[in-house]
């Protein structure tokens, strides 16, 4: 379970997210809906460890991860968190097993690999150069080296943002799927794929401050 | 880690081959120019270190030792044999060898003296010179090699090379030496005596050149008992005159070792021209390799924050980068040491003609101090890297 508490952000520039009390159950789904700039992205990060909370605390099965030393929250990360990036994170030069391969310099399991990529439909992909990939593939490989090393929780930004709308269904289908039983946090703007989580949380309504974007848009 | 390393390194192998060969370059070529300068220095010492003394006509002491040693320039003169009986006769002498060059082989040198003279040397073929034989020639492996020379063939020397007057006695080819790669290789050695008898009975128009060959040696090759005699005999016939036939002769004695030294005294400088130049491109190779490694971590800079963010911690990506550049940094100094010892064996041949015979299984402490130095370059700047990497954590950016 993670529960969010009184935690706000600050930038360096001064703008400021404040974050309503939130709590995701364990193996449930949840999709963060919301104007870009609403802090959706920050939350997530906040959650891997990525960056911290300028004040309040995120506690992830009872440990305070807030209070974590930076390297207490690498090996969280790397351990139970398949973190999902909007633009892929891969290594455009390395193959599809060399990204994956990257995590057992940490010394994680990647012996699901070749199931994990079979499921996705991108095993015959597993030599080729990432630059050599469509979006959706890569966004599959992304899914891949987050999902392979079994974590309890998954994060996606924008899972889809870079697809149309038939192939991000597909990838969000798929993703659904194999994140089955492991707590999924999503953020997406896109409401159509609503269909596919168990929660939808406005991110709107569950953030207040200086955000910037959102500010100057009115908000949604 | 290891084969991360390496996938990584085969991703950047444009740029990782030239890194490679700026290091084999300037690490090469120091390496090789201490080296060779060394091992010339060292061979033309021992060399010149042989024998005590060279006793030998007056004129210039550098001819004479240059002449004896590496058969190079031609004799200063011709002195009695009478001096070679007396230093025979000499309590203080362990070692007398008489040395004359005169005529030629197609143009290779043909010396005269005694089976001593080639003590040190081994024959590829056949066997060594017989002093109580005459007529025989044993030939350097160059004068085998480039005239087809085999045991048993008759050779006929001329007085001159390109001429085509020879002597009508010839020699029998009896041994040919192994390759030195020395000046050795390049001579045709016979029987003193047997160079004598050749001019004695040479033609009626060489009668006045006859008569000064008939027992006469361009210089003595002596060793004495100890350092101190060998002193003494120099003191004693340095300078000395003797008559033959109412025909005065002035001799001079010198102890090649110091002959050498001054030679390469005047040579140091050149040596030190050298080492300059090669500290020159060192410098500049440690600018470029330093330039090129740190451009190639700022470039990393998007590939670490994204293993940062996946969870990998500065720890492993600093040792996976440090992994990557020590790799680079031995293969190239390996490389290096490599290419300086096949450059080595390609300049026997040229550095042979001194007499120095380059060993590639010759190294310097300094020249793996220098090599140790080459490696820690192309180390040091990504563990400078890294330092500041692990202060200034590229996830927070």
């Amino acid at each position: 379970m993670i529960e969010i508490k009184g935690i706000s952000k600050q930038f360096q520039n001064e703008t400021e997210i404040d974050y309503r009390d939130m709590t995701f159950e364990s193996g449930r789904s949840y999709m963060l809906l919301g104007a870009s700039g609403c802090g959706k992205s920050t939350l997530l990060n906040m959650i891997a460890g990525i960056l911290s909370p300028t004040k309040g605390s995120i506690t992830i099965d009872g440990r305070d991860m807030s209070a974590a030393t930076q390297k207490e929250r690498d090996r969280f990360r790397i351990e139970r968190i398949g973190y999902i990036f909007q633009d892929f994170k891969l290594i455009n030069d390395m193959t599809v097993a060399d990204n994956i391969g990257i995590l057992r310099l940490e010394g994680v399991d990647i012996s699901g690999m070749d199931e994990m990529l079979k499921h996705l439909a991108i095993y015959e992909k597993k030599n080729a150069r990432v630059k050599h990939l469509s979006g959706g593939q890569k966004q599959r490989v992304a899914i891949a080296r987050a999902l392979v090393k079994r974590p309890d929780i998954i994060l996606a930004d924008e899972p889809t943002g870079n697809l149309n709308f038939a192939i991000g269904e597909q990838v969000m289908r798929e993703l659904c799927e194999v994140s089955r039983g492991k707590t999924l946090i999503a953020v997406t703007h896109d409401d159509r794929l609503a269909k596919y989580f168990d929660v939808i949380i406005d991110m709107n309504e569950m953030t207040s401050g200086m955000r910037d974007t959102v500010s100057e848009q009115g908000g949604v | 880690m290891l084969m991360f390393a390496l996938k990584n390194m085969a991703i950047k192998r444009v740029q990782i081959i030239l890194i490679v060969l700026s290091i084999v370059i300037s690490a090469g070529i120091g390496v090789l120019a201490f080296n060779v300068a060394q091992q010339v220095d060292d061979g033309i010492t021992d060399n010149a270190g042989y024998y005590s003394l060279i006793v030998g006509p007056a004129g210039s002491s550098t001819q004479l030792a240059m002449n004896t040693m590496y058969f190079a320039e031609e004799p200063v003169g011709t002195i009695p044999y009478e001096v070679v009986s007396d230093l025979q006769r000499d309590q203080r002498v362990i070692q007398v060898i008489p040395f004359a060059m005169a005529d030629n082989y197609n143009g290779y040198g043909v010396v005269g003296t005694t089976a001593d003279f080639l003590s040190t040397k081994a024959v590829a073929a056949g066997v060594m010179l017989a002093d109580g034989e005459s007529m025989q020639a044993v030939v350097g492996a160059n004068v085998a090699k480039y005239n087809g020379l085999q045991v048993g063939d008759v050779i006929y020397t001329s007085h001159s090379a390109g001429s085509s007057e020879t002597h009508t006695q010839g020699l029998t080819v009896v041994g040919i030496l192994q390759e030195s790669h020395s000046s050795f290789d390049n001579i045709v050695f016979t029987q003193l005596h047997t160079l004598w008898e050749m001019h004695d009975h040479g033609g009626e128009e060489h009668e006045e050149e006859h008569d000064h060959a008939h027992k006469t040696v361009c210089a003595v090759l002596v060793n004495a008992k100890n350092p101190g005699l060998a002193m003494q005999l120099v003191n004693e016939y340095h300078g000395k005159i003797i008559t033959e036939e109412g025909k005065s002769h002035t001799l001079q004695a010198i102890e090649p070792m110091a002959v050498v030294r001054d030679v390469l005294n005047d040579a140091d400088n050149t040596k030190y021209i050298v080492f300059v130049l090669c500290a020159v491109i060192l410098v500049m190779n440690i600018m470029i390799i330093s330039i090129i490694t740190l451009l190639n971590m700022y470039h990393s800079a998007k590939e670490i924050s994204l293993m940062r963010l996946i969870g990998i911690s500065m720890k492993r990506i600093n040792l996976l980068y440090i992994l990557q550049n020590g790799m680079i940094g031995l293969l190239s100094t390996l490389l290096a040491f490599c290419v300086s010892r096949a450059c080595l064996l390609l300049m026997n041949d040229y550095v042979s003609s001194m007499g120095v015979v380059l060993n590639m299984s010759k190294v310097y402490p300094a020249e793996l101090l220098i090599l140790l130095g080459v490696f820690l370059i192309s180390v040091l700047p990504t563990m400078i890297w890294t330092y500041f990497m692990a202060r200034k954590d590229s996830i927070h950016e």
